[in-house]
């Protein structure tokens, strides 16, 4: 018992003096410049709101290879949508969006890269992601999220002694989650795998690509979009305070959405809607 | 006009320039290991939920020299809270961001990157994050108001060791309504507060952090002073939770009036004889 205690303050006594240490020598000129303010490139004559693949139209102009069963499911989804409610998007009432519409870049993004982990800053619903750079094998268990959890690896692609391409794999997910603002779904068994690699444009270094490969159960075959984005020219950008709550009108109360009217009170979303059910109030029945 | 253009398109090009720039060296044996998970240091005994000064109780127990009128308004807040509703937290309830200061009490667990241009603090909670510039900028002309401020901070070599040991911020350009903690220790509402604050390392134990928080605000008599402290976490692979504030959030304000979510995701309410929410924008045929 005594030598166990000891073990384990010895092993607790060496993890503190490793974190405290002082060897954290970091030469960043081995990583790509990264820094700056990152928005989504937009792509002139591309219809919609938000998408997965920023080149083609949002909804069905993506293309997306669905199988006959989630194809069917976002079908009936763009009908629920068609009257007026939100469907299972979770994001319009700050629930997270997850992979892969957080990867958006509507509001601006920050990389910031350290030996150990690159941070990718979001400020929006969600307002980060890590990714491991460390070495570490995948977890035994892993909590699912939506923004599920990434371990990433540098790559010196043409052997010029430096880095150039981050490769990053993610898992773990929970839902729901989709690709786009027109709810294009993920599976619901949430074993979605992102394989991504980060690099900067050979001949233009203030854009940013983002490979995705998606390898999803609702889809017939893996499918990959290259995402863009563009670096502010502005050495010392404004950052804006994104603060979801702030200002939201849509409230989800069990699993119905609703408005919040201007004079603060709860409306339909859908023609017909019934209100909350309010059992819970037995003194003001009538 | 031909020569503003092209003094833009120069001006533009060297901003380019600096921002993709190879020339980023950057010794991070200079700075003090800020690494890892940083918890709230826990300070047994102390009642109520975590507060400013984490070694005192919270609301009145923090004993915040406020002015008589916001002592009053604090009294108000409470006597609101004691009847079930949500006083001052309530904007905090509904997911809304803390702000200055109330966003470093570390419910949630605080990650430090530091930079030589910007240190940031990674919240993970109802507020993101906060961007400490400590490039050498100037104040802006104009700062748009936001609930974490805007941070100006400089490293010191205090004991001239050649390494930086103390990181001072200086923070104002705020939005409010902000509390001290969720009991409604409320903040001048002119939001003319500035934070001046000192982050180091305890001499004695670098898995201990200093937050020495110094507020000046028209709400108080006097500035107030805390020492807040955080403990590294041991666990260098330490998990990292994914906190989306309305997920876990009972809280629903409808009318500015306070409702709880039940465990079936019913309407309840908050407090004694509550009456229901307003439904008057639905069609009565359907109830």
């Amino acid at each position: 018992m005594i030598h166990r205690l000891v073990m384990g303050a010895a092993a607790l006594a060496l993890a503190l003096l490793a974190a405290a240490s002082g060897a954290q020598a970091f030469d960043d000129s081995e990583y790509p410049n990264f820094k700056g303010q990152w928005r989504r490139m937009p792509v002139p004559g591309v219809r919609g709101q938000i998408s997965f693949d920023q080149h083609k139209d949002w909804g069905k102009g993506q293309g997306a290879p669905l199988t006959p069963e989630y194809q069917a499911i976002y079908e009936a989804n763009l009908k629920t949508q068609a009257k007026g409610d939100s469907g299972e998007w979770l994001g319009i009432s700050c629930l997270g969006f997850g992979m892969p519409i957080m990867m958006y870049g509507g509001e601006p993004i920050e990389i910031i890269i350290t030996p150990a982990t690159t941070y990718i800053l979001l400020n929006w619903v969600e307002h980060g992601r890590r990714i491991y750079t460390d070495g570490r094998d995948w977890p035994e268990d892993i909590e699912p999220t939506l923004q599920g959890y990434s371990i990433g690896k540098w790559v010196d692609t043409d052997g010029d002694g430096k880095f150039d391409v981050l490769e990053v794999e993610t898992r773990g997910f929970k839902g729901p989650r989709h690709y786009d603002a027109s709810q294009l779904p993920l599976h619901r068994d949430n074993k979605s795998v992102f394989k991504e690699r980060f690099y900067l444009n050979k001949d233009n270094p203030t854009i940013l690509h983002d490979e995705i490969t998606v390898i999803d159960n609702a889809l017939t075959r893996p499918w990959t979009v290259v995402r863009e984005y563009q670096r502010n020219a502005e050495v010392r950008p404004a950052w804006r305070e994104f603060i979801c709550a702030e200002g939201n009108g849509h409230v989800r109360i069990g699993n119905e959405n609703y408005y919040m009217s201007a004079d603060g009170l709860l409306m339909p979303v859908r023609k017909d809607q019934p209100p909350p059910d309010l059992r819970y109030f037995p003194w003001a029945q009538k | 006009m031909n020569g503003q253009s092209v003094t833009r398109a120069f001006i533009l090009a060297a901003a380019l320039l600096m921002a993709i720039g190879s020339a980023q060296a950057f010794d991070d044996s200079k700075y003090p290991n800020l690494k890892g998970q940083w918890e709230r240091f826990v300070v047994r005994g102390v009642p109520g939920q975590p507060s400013f000064d984490q070694t005192k109780g919270w609301g009145a127990l923090q004993g915040a020299p406020l002015t008589p009128e916001y002592q009053a308004i604090f009294e108000e807040n409470v006597k609101e809270q004691d009847a079930g509703g949500l006083g001052l937290g309530a904007d905090h309830a509904r997911c809304v961001a803390a702000g200055m200061p109330f966003m470093m009490v570390a419910f949630r667990p605080l990650e430090f990157i530091v930079t030589p241009e910007t240190t940031y603090i990674i919240i993970a909670d109802y507020d993101p994050l906060r961007r400490i510039f400590t490039d050498g900028r100037d104040w802006p002309k104009e700062i748009e108001p936001t609930f974490q401020g805007y941070s100006i901070g400089k490293w010191i070599d205090t004991d001239g060791d050649g390494k930086y040991d103390v990181l001072e911020v200086e923070t104002r350009g705020f939005k409010g309504p902000r509390v001290y903690e969720i009991r409604g220790l409320p903040l001048h509402r002119d939001n003319q507060s500035v934070f001046k604050e000192r982050f180091y390392l305890d001499k004695n134990d670098p898995n201990l952090l200093h937050d020495e928080i110094t507020v000046i605000d028209n709400a108080l008599t006097r500035p107030w002073t805390v020492d807040k402290r955080y403990v590294r976490n041991p666990d260098l692979h330490a998990e990292w939770p994914e906190s989306i504030c309305p997920e876990y959030n009972a809280n629903v304000v409808i009318g500015g009036e306070n409702f709880f979510l039940s465990a079936d995701g019913l309407l309840m309410p908050s407090r004694k004889g509550q009456l229901p929410p307003d439904v008057r924008y639905f069609d009565k045929r359907r109830e």
